[in-house]
């Protein structure tokens, strides 16, 4: 029907305060992005803080499929890339604090 | 590990892979992989939900003129205002289920004026005095809490993403009901009398709200497949249960009677018994044969064609829109 032309789909970020990310709240849909706008701040921002409010259409969003999602997940060998692949590190601090001990004594 | 790609799984594998994600509490996202009897099941549930919503804020919006004070008026108006954004909210998470199947928004709109998509039995019955705008804001809205609040954790992703907002919005229309309330309780005589006189007519409606026990009350239930699923974690009776261990000692201790005398706590089993509804009738009302079916469903149709202007002008606005950038 004439409406599957006529609306589109956007999705609606926000940010509570200042110093949080911005976060997806949920779909709507609108003619164009500035009535989606105003659709997204009237209809479901009457009563919580707003800091700051985006709307994106739907078809400027790459998103995952289930199976990049899933291939995503499997990848577990990263502690190369995270402080918990440096946890030996006080010790070798501590080797270090003993050797000089023991040569100063 | 699965090394095969999705697509080349057979059809049990897809199946199978899908219900360890149910299992392992995964979940699901409108694009990926479904059985049909999961996505037909919510489907059938959101969209129900989602039109409940709106034909519940229709009925009340009348109410706003006639409340008795400005307070009350500002804050139907605000529970209607978010009656109606629970109800965008859900239809926009069924058109992404649907869309597969070639349909649209328009498609659930005719299906609700040909009675095909049942909305809640609640909305299908008379609301005369500012006594029922009382009992539907604090029971048939507590009711309904206690239901979303169940589906919190829904394996629907986007479903249960919409129902976490809604139940915060919720839990300010439970206060609401609660005020009004109290207000006829503590108020006079007629006051009293009038929020009474609402309960009795109410009582059998909200008994039924949590839907059949089993498939003996009403020929079929949709229990099973929302268990197996993770739609769902209770029983419709469960439900019902809640809702009485909630609400009746609250509405003694108002000092209201409640229409059954069969109506007790028992013990032994640690469950409340009442009288049998009809579910005869509440099959009738749901399937749009209430006393109030076709009047609401004519608020809708009325709502749709007097808004007709502003869809209008946003299609002028759009197409000269169109016409600059081209």
């Amino acid at each position: 029907m004439a409406s599957e032309q006529f609306y589109e789909a956007f999705e609606v970020f926000s940010r509570k305060r200042d110093g949080l990310p911005l976060e997806h709240r949920f779909s709507l849909t609108a003619p164009n992005k500035e009535m989606a706008y105003i659709m997204a701040k009237e209809n479901f921002f009457r009563r919580e803080a707003v800091k700051e409010l985006w709307v994106v259409s739907r078809k400027d969003i790459r998103k995952m499929s289930q199976e990049e999602r899933e291939a995503f997940q499997l990848m577990d060998n990263k502690a190369y890339r995270e402080t918990r692949g440096y946890v030996d590190l006080p010790k070798k601090w501590k080797e270090f604090n003993h050797d000089t001990k023991v040569k100063e004594g | 590990m699965v090394l095969t790609p999705f697509d080349q799984l057979t059809a049990d594998e897809k199946y199978d892979h899908f219900m360890e994600r149910i299992e392992k509490g995964e979940k699901i996202e409108a694009e990926d992989w479904m059985p049909d009897e999961y996505r037909k099941a919510l489907i059938r549930l959101i969209s129900m939900h989602g039109i409940s919503e709106i034909m519940g804020a229709l009925p009340e919006k009348e109410w706003v003129p006639k409340a008795p004070t400005l307070h009350r008026k500002l804050a139907i108006m605000a529970k209607v205002q978010d009656e109606m954004g629970h109800g965008q909210l859900l239809l926009r998470v069924v058109e992404d289920l649907i869309q597969p199947l070639g349909k649209t928004r328009d498609h659930i709109m005719e299906d609700l004026f040909t009675k095909r998509l049942k909305f809640h039995n609640v909305f299908h019955m008379p609301a005369p005095s500012w006594g029922d705008a009382a009992i539907i804001a604090w029971l048939v809205d507590g009711a309904a809490i206690l239901s979303q609040t169940m589906m919190l954790n829904t394996s629907y992703g986007p479903y249960g993403r919409a129902l976490k907002r809604i139940c915060q919005e919720e839990s300010f229309h439970a206060k609401h009901g609660e005020s009004l309330t109290l207000a006829l309780a503590s108020g006079t005589e007629k006051q009293k009398a009038m929020l009474q006189e609402a309960l009795h007519r109410w009582w059998e409606s909200l008994l039924t709200f949590f839907g059949p026990k089993s498939k003996q009350e009403t020929g079929h239930t949709n229990v099973d497949i929302g268990i197996k699923y993770k739609l769902r974690t209770k029983t419709n009776e469960q439900l019902r249960q809640e809702f009485l261990t909630k609400y009746v000692p609250k509405i003694q201790l108002l000092g209201l009677s409640i229409p059954d005398e069969q109506l007790r706590f028992d013990e032994d089993t640690q469950e409340w018994r009442y009288t049998e509804p009809d579910w005869q009738k509440f099959k009738r009302i749901v399937a749009g044969d209430g006393p109030k079916s076709d009047e609401r469903l004519a608020l809708r149709r009325n709502s749709y064609e007097n808004s007709q202007w502003v869809r209008d002008a946003l299609r002028h606005f759009k197409e000269q829109a169109s016409e600059h950038v081209g």
